[in-house]
């Protein structure tokens, strides 16, 4: 590897303390459907649905795009659904990098963990982290569950298992 | 409408360019442009400025900065956004004020200066450029996004990776053809495979580069065009087409659709067909990106381009020479610059200038300049006298 590209692409993974996945800490609290997370909580992943023309929102929206209506129902995801496609993320964006404190000249610590999108009832499309599966066992088809999950600090965020 | 020609261009040295601030920058590609056209600033009516983000390189108001370096003032000037697309926003605008009549002569720049945060911040930055409340959640990046495409390709059509790095290899070849590119240096299939993985399964040469950099070109009506050059470049095909802000919304993941739609507008406004093409600088921020565009603008079937690189059909002695600046793999993307550097390598092929880059009688040209993941793409379609 020449020198240069560790300028461009600094050093990634190396070793240390293992960081499964992070934390869904959305920044959805000062929105209209702030309560997606306390239903999170609540072990309920939630969508919208226009109570006029009947078009579902997942992740939810207040207003319905379709029809310009602002009477929205909440309705439950069942969560299953087949895997669209996936991707492991080895060179994690600034905010997902952890540090550790009281090392000098540490470089970024992280165990990077898959992310997925499947598809669930009415073409709803759902992200979330596969922390328990293989990347090599990943096939674009499986059929996988989203599940909320609420982490040791008591942040929610959403994760797939296999069905 | 009246009829819009590029008759000035000017390309700084792109890379890593710590010795030059953002407005430092400018000046070299506008000095460039402006002697390249024989045509002094004071004669130039308007001007707009591409820069896609304020927070490389810390400014609330960054083209003020850079008209005031070029002492442009008290003549028109504002910036336009369209994330990995503003450079083509820029020149779609500059186009407007010509086309328009609200001016003859139209000053179109491009610039970013990325590296004055660490790699991860820029990282962060742009993997905010997704839906930053409902999917930068799950760490998403824009390799990551990418990766995304890139496996439901892969999934569905059977592209291979060794497809992917043969992109690269090609674009690596070409960057080292080009002075004004980032990294020239050839690469081969083996050094491209073996490289780290970045998000699976793109790895390290399958990316572009983090890049500081500025192009500006010079757009003039036609019979300003007339009296100023001899090789006037007409932009006769512009198109702009927008898609959802999440991928989790896309129709499909193994096409952009936005590139479809403006892809089809453009070709329509120009009055040709993809096969009319001679040659297309396209948005190859990462491999598969290129791959998927081949596919989206009609230079091949959808899900056979993986088989068109794989067949060299994009070298430029191909049937479709495409990226053979180098482009944004090699070259680099400063996000800015990009959709104008796209347009000053067209305009070099169309006037006979790429030397050892060349495509053989080039006549008509395309350039496309995607937004983030899709949500903005633009097309636009250039030809010679």
């Amino acid at each position: 590897m020449w020198e240069e590209l560790d300028r461009w692409w600094p050093s990634i993974s190396s070793g240390g303390t293992n960081m499964e996945f992070k934390n869904f800490s959305i920044a959805i609290g000062q929105t209209k459907v702030a309560r997606f997370v306390d239903d999170l909580v609540a072990g309920k992943i939630m969508s919208t649905s226009c109570k006029r023309c009947g078009k579902r929102y997942y992740p939810p929206q207040a207003d319905c795009s379709a029809c310009m209506s602002s009477d929205m129902e909440w309705r439950p995801v069942s969560g299953e659904g087949k895997l669209v496609t996936f991707t492991k993320i080895y060179v994690p964006p600034e905010h997902f990098a952890v540090r550790q404190p009281l090392m000098p000249f540490s470089s970024v610590q992280f165990e990077p963990c898959p992310i997925g999108i499947i598809e669930v009832e009415d073409g709803l499309k759902v992200m979330g982290w596969m922390p328990k599966i293989d990347l090599k066992k990943i096939k674009v088809g499986m059929k996988l569950k989203a599940l909320p999950q609420i982490l040791p600090d008591g942040k929610v965020t959403i994760v797939f298992e296999m069905v | 409408m009246k009829k819009v020609a590029i008759v000035g261009i000017g390309h700084g040295k792109f890379g890593v360019r710590s010795d030059a601030s953002l407005r430092e920058l400018t000046f070299e590609a506008v000095k460039a442009c402006l002697d390249d056209a024989g045509v002094p600033l004071k004669e130039v009516e308007s001007m707009v400025t591409g820069i896609a983000g304020d927070e490389f390189s810390i400014a609330l108001q960054p083209s003020a900065q850079v008209h005031d370096y070029i002492g442009f003032q008290p003549r028109p000037n504002f910036r336009v956004e369209g994330a990995c697309a503003t450079g083509s926003m820029a020149l779609r605008t500059g186009w407007m004020n010509v086309a328009s009549g609200l001016a003859d002569l139209v000053l179109v720049v491009g610039v970013e200066k990325m590296t004055e945060v660490p790699t991860s911040v820029a990282t962060d930055i742009m993997g905010r450029g997704g839906d930053a409340m409902w999917e930068y959640p799950f760490g998403t990046t824009f390799p990551g996004y990418y990766a995304m495409i890139a496996n439901a390709h892969m999934a569905e059509f059977g592209t291979k990776e060794e497809q992917l790095a043969m992109v690269a290899v090609k674009n690596h070849f070409y960057g080292s053809l080009n002075p004004y590119a980032h990294m020239q240096k050839k690469i081969d299939l083996e050094k491209a495979l073996t490289s780290f993985t970045v998000a699976y399964p793109l790895k390290l040469f399958d990316c572009s580069l983090i890049t500081d950099g500025a192009a500006a070109v010079l757009l003039a009506s036609e019979e300003k065009a007339k009296a100023i050059s001899k090789k006037p470049v007409w932009m006769t095909g512009l198109a702009l087409a927008t898609d959802t802000i999440r991928i989790t919304d896309r129709e499909s993941l193994t096409s952009i659709k936005a590139s479809r739609e403006a892809a089809k507008t453009a070709y329509k406004m120009a009055g040709v067909k993809p096969s009319d093409i001679d040659v297309a600088t396209v948005h190859d921020c990462f491999t598969i990106a290129e791959i998927v565009a081949y596919e989206d603008l009609g230079f091949c079937e959808k899900g056979e381009g993986g088989k068109l690189i794989e067949a060299k059909e994009t070298y430029a002695e191909g049937k479709i020479p495409v990226n053979v600046d180098g482009g944004l793999k090699s070259k680099g993307h400063p996000l800015g610059a990009t959709g104008v550097s796209m347009a000053i390598e067209i305009t070099k092929q169309l006037r006979g200038e790429a030397g050892e880059r060349q495509v053989k009688d080039a006549e008509i040209g395309l350039s496309h300049n995607v937004g983030g993941t899709g949500q903005v793409v633009a097309v636009h379609i250039f030809r010679r006298d």
